[in-house]
């Protein structure tokens, strides 16, 4: 009786919570913020990364755009210009995502990125398109289909998927997984409840879930608790403040504004 | 030691002024400061010895140059968004095409 009633508790503590319905957000919030990076122990302002939110209706049924842009500031434009696009459309109360589109263009590289997903089938219709040379349109197409896990989103959902959780009922400690499909590849990201902590931000003082994020499997993140994520304590989770430590060095992504809240 | 002092004193302020014209400009400090240090060090090294101190001047120069340059730029330069018309044109357009594609896909949350 004991161990059963353990493992429930370790079950329910584990994991944050699967298939919450969406009270975190709504169409017309956007939130800006800005990104640093540390060049030799340095914090310098390198861009500003950009998440909206909009409604998107078909003739069949109302989605919820999940926009996020990155650019970069005007004096770094000349040395290495960066006008990135991701974009999820989304179930707008389970955040299960339907299409995703990702246009990079980062000092003269290009990349797109398309995902359609059939969630009945669990496959994702994946076109994947550079720029080439070679190749008299001047584009170099690769269709793929991809086999899925159920629950696999992109990056962009995953993000604002994370904001729908109830967190409020996980212990310290808690962790949940997601499986974020990337360059085709499905990725398993954890995400782990450090502690509550209050933080100053362009937003006033907030008190934050601290959590660290790992990517199981893979070297892109760096250190085991050196990628850290603030949301806000509240009823709107949003993101504040973010450390990164990656490969080619560590940063920053600071809020400077946040309109349009839900709650 | 002297020639030494100089041939890195120079290496330094020219370094500080590169870096004072470029978006790293914050970064135009450290060698400014360095080389401010060794152009003192050789000024009064020079002194002592009688010695010419025209290339100290000249580190000297480099030096103040470069940190007017990079002072200036960190109190008066604002982080602004560059041009993102082509950006904004691109979300548009992706939105206008992703609306067409959503109609096409099965989508079987209503």
């Amino acid at each position: 009786m004991k161990s059963t009633i353990t493992t429930l508790l370790a079950f329910f503590t584990l994991f944050f919570a699967f298939g919450q319905d969406n009270k975190a957000f709504t169409a017309g919030e956007s939130l800006t913020f800005s990104a640093s990076f540390k060049i030799a122990g340095i914090l310098t302002d390198i861009a500003e990364v950009k998440m909206q939110t909009s409604e998107i209706k078909t003739s069949s049924s109302a989605l919820l755009r999940l926009k996020c842009t990155a650019s970069t500031y005007s004096n770094f434009d000349s040395f290495f210009k960066i006008r990135d696009l991701y974009e999820s459309y989304v179930n707008p109360r389970t955040i299960t995502p339907y299409l995703y589109n990702r246009e990079i263009s980062e000092g003269g590289y290009y990349k797109y990125v398309k995902y359609k997903y059939n969630h009945k089938t669990n496959l994702v219709n994946s076109l994947i398109r550079k720029k080439s040379k070679n190749i008299k349109s001047g584009f170099w197409d690769r269709k793929n289909d991809v086999k899925i896990n159920s629950g696999t989103r992109d990056i962009v959902s995953t993000i604002y998927k994370l904001r729908t959780l109830d967190i409020k009922k996980a212990t310290i400690g808690a962790s949940d997984t997601f499986t974020v499909l990337f360059d085709n590849k499905e990725t398993k990201f954890s995400f782990k409840l450090l502690e509550k902590e209050t933080i100053n931000t362009a937003i006033g003082k907030k008190e934050c879930y601290k959590l660290a994020i790992n990517l199981i499997g893979s070297s892109v993140l760096k250190g085991s608790n050196s990628n850290i994520l603030w949301l806000t304590a509240d009823e709107n989770k949003i993101p504040v403040y973010a450390k990164f430590a990656v490969a080619v060095g560590s940063g920053e992504l600071k809020i400077k504004s946040a309109t349009g809240l839900k709650n | 030691m002297r020639k030494a002092s100089i041939i890195f004193g120079f290496i330094f302020a020219i370094l500080a002024v590169i870096l004072a014209v470029l978006p790293l400009y914050k970064f135009a400090f450290i060698p400014a400061i360095l080389a401010f240090v060794l152009g003192v060090l050789v000024f009064i090294k020079s002194k002592k010895e009688g010695l010419s101190t025209h290339t100290i001047q000249i580190i000297f120069l480099l030096t103040i140059i470069a940190l007017g340059l990079a002072t200036y730029k960190a109190v008066f330069s604002t982080t602004e968004v560059g041009d993102t018309e082509q950006l904004e044109q691109r979300e548009k357009e992706s939105e206008e095409k992703s609306i067409e594609e959503l109609e096409d896909l099965d989508l079987d949350f209503e």
